[in-house]
């Protein structure tokens, strides 16, 4: 178990990250299934979104 | 007189049951909402807290310990405490050690103080619910 994950990759660690945030707090903040389903839509998107429009604005700085 | 009508039908405020309710939710994740019959939330929230600090212990991510001088340790260790069981139980699953020396063990460390933090939320959540608050 320890080597499967300690091979995740950058990208799998956001993934992981992102859905079990977005899921949390889609229960902390919105009732109902179709609700919380659209919340952890939207918010696993806007997770990715940012995280890869950050580091392509960090890009320029990592060399 | 709005506010009159809200508070009468809001359900009566238990401190006691809030205070049970939170102490196990911080104990066990999701154990205070399994106590309050919430059965989806109690699921999703054990299985969503204890997978993010599983997943960081197994990426070999650090855990703070209590008594530093250090101001950042001892947030991330009142982050890393808000998992409760997990915490204690971190040796056990985590029995190749910490490595931050490495991109993925540092990744591992800030997985298990966000798993750390959105308990403390889910706990609040349970408390609220457990005084009559909220639903």
């Amino acid at each position: 178990m320890s080597s499967l994950f300690g091979n995740f990759t950058h990208f799998d660690a956001l993934v992981f990250f992102a859905i079990t945030v977005s899921v949390t707090f889609a229960f902390l903040s919105k009732r109902g299934a179709l609700e919380r389903l659209k919340y952890v839509a939207w918010a696993f998107l806007a997770f990715l979104l940012v995280a890869v429009g950050i580091g392509w604005l960090m890009l320029p700085f990592s060399r | 007189m709005a506010d009159e009508s809200i508070h009468k039908d809001a359900p009566a405020g238990n401190v006691a049951l809030g205070a049970v309710v939170a102490l196990a939710g911080w104990a066990v994740p999701g154990l205070g909402h399994l106590i309050l019959r919430k059965w989806s939330k109690a699921a999703f929230y054990f299985l969503c807290v204890g997978g993010l600090a599983c997943v960081g212990l197994l990426m070999r991510g650090g855990v703070f310990a209590p008594g530093s001088e250090d101001l950042f340790d001892r947030l991330g260790f009142f982050a890393d405490i808000g998992t409760g069981a997990f915490y204690f139980l971190a040796r056990m699953i985590q029995t190749a050690g910490p490595d931050v020396a490495h991109a993925t063990g540092d990744y591992g460390t800030r997985m298990f103080a966000a798993a750390g933090m959105i308990n403390l939320l889910t706990v609040l959540e349970a408390y609220e619910i457990g005084r009559g608050r909220r639903t």
